[in-house]
């Protein structure tokens, strides 16, 4: 059985007020199942922030209904909805932004000991991502001394680690070449498929679409397939 | 602590920085107070030990001791309120004395007192003298550095009269000089310039009295008293001359240290808050507590000032052992308590500001955001 990780009905995202108003997202409804991966792609300007905020629970929408998870966001608070993302939610970020002091292994271990895992268990799940995404060897290393492919491979890992029901990536791979994108994507979408969770990547960049299940563009407020 | 702790292990350069600045300021601060607490005993001790706790003085005198005349019954009358054994004379005088077969010139202030009255000097080397012993003092030990010792002869350079030093008291200065205890007799020769082999009486005159009292006794020798003041030893000491000023300067030298630290840190944490901004932003989005990170930056102030501090806790305590006997030096526990809390306290005052803006700090940052 296929269950939704990420329900979005009729979600509008109005800014200003008065006259002035602007509808960056226009009644949007949007579906993500478990196992899936989708690629969201738009021009910039065209709210792909807006879009990933508000579905990465990190912006209330001015009207409609988001579900992550089976549990609506609508009525937490900024406190709950910190403590949701904590759990419920993974992020990677352009140019991966790790913490610059922390060694790889650390900026795993840092998102267990907010979400308040037991030290142990933090320590296993950590060693069982790095040597997955192939960076076990450098997991006492400074951010600094990575190179970009593995800086967004340690940001996977990191997103996975408090067992997320959903991923959301905004520009993964506007900071690596070619090859190097690929490669973040491809380890990305398998796990995907391996942990059985779902993931909605951010891009404008159409080469490395080829491992997502669909393909959505942002036009005028909603998601349209091409 | 997980992520302050780390990010000192990375910066360390960083940090060092600022802990020296840190250590030279709560360094200074603790020896600026140790020289104001010095200086403070080394100039009013003699009062400061005195077990009485209310003073008798003439009331045009401003509260100054030296300025104060008082008569026998001015002494009766007070006595009469809070009892014989409560009350004693004190007679004061400046003055310069010199020994003999001694290269010493040395400014001393003459205390006359009743020797068997509370006020009467502690002797701690040497014999006592009594109130009838002729020629007879007993001297701070301060003296002593200039090489007077038991048994050598000073003499008033005034009025020429000489005395035995029979013993030495400790810690009994009064406005930074040494104090020197006579009795009532030689007193009267010392002020009126009598020989010493005279017996002439004359009507007793002094300076103050000291009074053991309570607060209730206290209101009614004010009230009761025509012409004289009654005033407590705090009043008493900040009225001698110079106390209150050089007290004063002191007290704003580590009031502005305290301020100086205070605007390091804030500017230093701000700054370094500043610049991580966008690492907040992630690590909300991600989905910490601002409270986690609050504590983060406080934890680092803190751990900065107090180990900037136990450092120069130590420092003091290494210099103290250096210094020269003649330096007036002091801290004592409860001050040592104040400050280093006072110190502690206005640096967390100084991280506030990059507290708030933590707390100011939006997860949305962190999505489409281009820069590191």
């Amino acid at each position: 059985m296929t269950t939704a990780k990420l329900v979005m009905k009729q979600v509008t995202k109005t800014y200003g007020d008065g006259d002035s108003t602007l509808s960056v997202l226009n009644k949007l409804d949007f579906k993500v199942n478990e196992g899936e991966f989708v690629a969201v792609l738009g021009p910039s300007g065209s709210g792909k922030s807006t879009f990933l905020s508000t579905a990465g629970a990190l912006l209330s929408p001015t009207s409609g209904e988001i579900l992550i998870d089976g549990e609506s966001i609508a009525d937490k608070n900024k406190a709950e909805l910190t403590e949701f993302r904590l759990h419920k939610i993974g992020f990677m970020f352009q140019n991966a932004q790790l913490l610059p002091y922390l060694k790889v292994e650390e900026q795993l271990l840092l998102v267990a000991r907010i979400a308040k895992l037991s030290p142990s268990e933090a320590k296993k799940r950590a060693a069982y991502l790095l040597k997955r995404l192939g960076i076990w060897e450098r997991r006492n290393h400074y951010p600094e001394k990575l190179s970009g492919g593995e800086k967004q491979r340690v940001a996977i890992a990191r997103a996975w680690m408090n067992n997320p029901a959903i991923l959301f990536a905004d520009e993964p791979t506007a900071s690596l070449d070619f090859k190097r994108g690929k490669e973040v994507v491809q380890m990305l979408a398998d796990e995907v498929k391996s942990e059985g969770k779902a993931a909605v990547m951010v891009t404008h960049d159409e080469r490395m679409l080829e491992w997502c299940d669909r393909i959505l563009y942002l036009q005028d407020g909603i998601l349209v397939e091409r | 602590m997980f992520l302050a702790l780390r990010e000192l292990r990375h910066s360390k350069a960083r940090y060092a920085l600022i802990m020296v600045i840190m250590l030279l300021v709560s360094f200074l601060v603790l020896f600026v107070t140790g020289l104001a607490k010095g200086l403070a005993y080394a100039n009013v001790s003699a009062i400061e030990n005195m077990p009485t706790n209310y003073y008798v003085v003439q009331g045009d005198a401003e509260h100054k001791f030296r300025r104060s005349q008082l008569n026998e019954s001015n002494l009766k009358d007070v006595r009469a309120i809070v009892g014989n054994d409560n009350a004693t004379p004190l007679g004061m005088q400046m003055s310069t004395i010199t020994a003999t077969d001694l290269d010493v010139k040395a400014d001393v202030t003459f205390f006359a007192v009743d020797m068997t009255g509370p006020i009467a000097p502690k002797v701690v080397e040497g014999e006592a003298i009594t109130n009838d012993t002729l020629g007879s003092v007993i001297v701070d030990r301060k003296l002593e550095e200039s090489g007077i010792k038991i048994g050598s002869v000073i003499s008033d350079q005034q009025t020429g009269l000489t005395f035995k030093v029979a013993g030495f008291v400790e810690n009994n200065s009064y406005s930074h000089t040494p104090v020197v205890y006579i009795n009532a007799q030689d007193w009267q020769e010392l002020t009126q310039g009598v020989s010493q082999k005279g017996t002439t009486v004359h009507p007793a005159s002094f300076n103050l009295i000291a009074v053991h009292a309570t607060s209730d006794q206290a209101t009614s020798l004010q009230t009761g008293l025509k012409g004289v003041d009654v005033i407590t030893q705090k009043e008493a000491i900040s009225s001698i001359p110079g106390y209150s000023e050089e007290q004063g300067s002191l007290l704003m030298m580590i009031a502005f240290l305290f301020v100086i630290s205070a605007v390091v840190l804030a500017v230093f944490f701000y700054v370094i808050t500043i610049q991580k901004t966008s690492q907040f932003g992630i690590l909300k989005a991600m989905g910490t507590k601002t409270s986690y990170l609050a504590w983060s930056v406080l934890g680092q102030v803190l751990l900065l000032s107090v180990s900037s501090l136990v450092v120069s806790l130590l420092m003091i305590g290494g210099m103290t052992m250096i210094l020269p006997e003649s330096m007036p030096f002091q801290l004592n526990t409860p001050t040592l308590i104040l400050t280093s809390s006072l110190f502690v306290g206005m640096s967390l005052i100084g991280s506030l500001i990059s507290v708030l803006k933590v707390a100011k700090v939006d997860a949305l940052e962190a999505i489409g955001r281009v820069g590191a």
